[in-house]
């Protein structure tokens, strides 16, 4: 450690004011705060003093991620060994899996930092952490066989035009993440839906077997529900879909931390879950007798399994940013999310998955969802008084 | 009656005026910047919408379509005067509008304030006329027509007031300097028509 130290405080001079890289002073101070606790105190008028600060904040969210990150490499090798019918131990999928999805998240972290260190130096602040999580999340979202280029590409789109633009983390009002996904799926409808799932690379003398298939749950689901794998095997995650977001055991692993320490409402977790019961409940009433077959009778809880729904009922929907800010907003966001999200996958048959979409339609809501609640609150009040 | 209400959501949701269309953004990106004025000019797009889309549908069926002469008499049956549908149909709307206009200043005057020029402006917003040439070419009858210019109203309504809302919020973000105001909101209304596109390829 101390010899990081003396190499950080050998450079310092040229970054310090006056010193030859006095513009890129924001990036060394991103490197040496990351590295290091910085030895200054405020300077200004706030004085605020918390444990908890954005850079802790952002970690642990990073850490709830981790149990639907190893699930997910160990899914990916998982997957593919399966399609070939070839038998392979826990550290043959895992090992697979990672040399797969390392490079992507490689990716995704050095193109939308590149973007947020040109920013800082441009603007001369300091770069924020918002972005170790998005960089994380982008990767989970997507299928393991997307082409690295898109990912930069992505990754570049939000972190410009979904946060910097309105100035960086916590100005923004829809999920950066979310957006990068939104952006490929209709930008390259091609990479992001179909047989791309399961990395297919070639194995040496081995042939893809007959029962392999490539469609998602949520594919299934759509033409006969009836098909679907056992809700076991969902819980756990032994299914296709994109590299996070199989295991909706992992993601209450993450959801338990996030709420443990504070950093996501649980408001909106429940909220989310009980809108898409409810809502399934409602068609599951309302679906035809008829047709058997229909999505419309697939028991309510499938819902909570399929697809990415936990997931971004646990990481996405709860960003503090996007989200509706009063409380009593989180459970209307929340429940608007769930309803919507069975509302999509149930009626409309070009997007088989709901959860994307409706996050991103409800942080458009989101502030007038809190212009509502705030203006009912203060004529309430005013009626009291 | 489920086939009118499928027609409503459609117009409200999948076919969105603003997002759909991108009709009317110059009052939609304009009079954006506080709910209240937003609330205000919705309101009046939905009046003037569910009162012109149903008079252009009258004056299209007894007056300016194929053979609509008729009732007055045989003799007329074979005169056409859609080429006539333009200037007929803007006229109703600019009457409607100051109808509208006459109404807001006597009874709410700060509203009539906050609008400003964007109340007469109405006349020459493009989702009004858009809704009523729709109306015409996808061949509506009357009780379509009225729910189609319901449902598009209330989406021009919504999308403004949900654009207004979030530049609320974005108040105290630190947007580059030569992005604020009209570029930012461009930029909004393009990332709002993304999570919009949701609603595309449903099925009614």
């Amino acid at each position: 450690m101390k010899f990081i130290r003396r190499i950080v405080d050998s450079i310092k001079p040229h970054f310090e004011k006056g010193g030859r890289f006095e513009k890129l002073h924001p990036a060394f101070d991103a490197l040496e705060t990351f590295l290091f606790v910085p030895g200054e105190t405020t300077s200004g008028g706030v004085h605020v003093r918390d444990a908890i600060d954005l850079k802790r904040t952002m970690v642990t969210v990073i850490i709830a991620l981790v149990p639907t990150m190893l699930f997910g490499m160990w899914n990916v090798g998982y997957q593919h060994h399966l399609a070939y019918g070839m038998e392979a131990g826990l550290m043959d999928n895992f090992m697979f899996g990672f040399w797969k999805v390392l490079p992507i998240i490689v990716v995704s972290y050095a193109a939308g930092l590149g973007v947020e260190f040109i920013f800082a130096v441009v603007k001369g602040h300091s770069v924020s952490e918002g972005y170790l999580v998005t960089g994380l999340l982008i990767p989970l979202t997507l299928p393991v066989t997307v082409p690295l280029w898109m990912v930069a590409l992505a990754a570049i789109f939000c972190t410009l035009l979904g946060k910097e633009i309105f100035g960086g983390t916590g100005m923004n009002f829809m999920n950066p993440a979310l957006l990068a996904r939104a952006f490929l799926f209709f930008a390259f409808p091609a990479y992001m839906s179909g047989d791309i799932w399961t990395d297919l690379s070639p194995e040496a003398g081995q042939a893809i077997v007959d029962a392999y298939s490539g469609a998602t749950n949520l594919v299934t689901f759509d033409t006969n529900h009836t098909l679907l794998p056992s809700a076991g095997d969902m819980f756990w995650g032994f299914e296709q879909g994109s590299i996070g977001e199989t295991s909706v055991f992992a993601c209450l692993i993450g959801a338990f931390i996030l709420i443990a320490t504070g950093i996501g409402s649980w408001k909106i977790i429940v909220s989310c879950f009980a809108g898409a019961y409810f809502m399934g409940l409602i068609l599951n009433g309302l679906a035809p007798d008829d047709l058997p077959m229909h999505s419309m009778h697939t028991p309510a809880y499938y819902h909570w399994l399929m697809g990415g729904f936990a997931f971004g009922a646990v990481y996405m929907a709860t960003d503090p940013v996007s989200a509706a800010q009063t409380e009593r907003g989180k459970w209307i966001y929340g429940l608007l999310i769930g309803a919507f999200t069975v509302i999509l996958r149930v009626f409309n048959p070009a997007y088989p998955e709901g959860v994307m979409l409706s996050i991103l339609l409800m942080n458009v809501f989101a502030p007038l969802i809190d212009h509502v609640v705030v203006e009912r609150h203060i004529k309430r009040r005013l009626k009291r008084a | 009656m489920q086939h009118l209400l499928s027609l409503l959501v459609k117009s409200i949701f999948v076919e969105n005026v603003i997002f759909a269309f991108f009709l009317g953004m110059c009052s939609f990106l304009a009079v954006s910047k506080k709910i209240k004025t937003a609330f205000g000019l919705g309101l009046a797009v939905i009046f003037v919408m569910i009162l012109t889309t149903p008079l252009n549908y009258l004056i299209l069926t007894y007056m300016l379509g194929e053979g609509a002469l008729a009732w007055i008499h045989p003799s007329l049956a074979s005169v056409d005067l859609t080429f006539l549908s333009f200037i007929l149909f803007i006229s109703t709307i600019a009457g409607a509008v100051q109808l509208v206009e006459m109404i807001v200043e006597k009874f709410t005057p700060a509203l009539y304030n906050a609008l400003g020029i964007f109340l007469p402006l109405i006349t020459v917003n493009c989702s009004i006329l858009g809704t009523s040439l729709f109306m015409q070419e996808r061949e509506y009858n009357f009780s379509e027509t009225l729910v189609f210019s319901l449902g598009a109203g209330i989406g021009f309504f919504l999308a403004i007031v949900l654009l207004a809302a979030i530049r609320e919020r974005l108040q105290y973000s630190n947007i580059p300097e030569p992005l604020k105001g009209l570029g930012i909101a461009m930029i909004i209304t393009g990332l709002m028509g993304m999570a919009f596109l949701s609603f595309s390829g449903i099925q009614l």
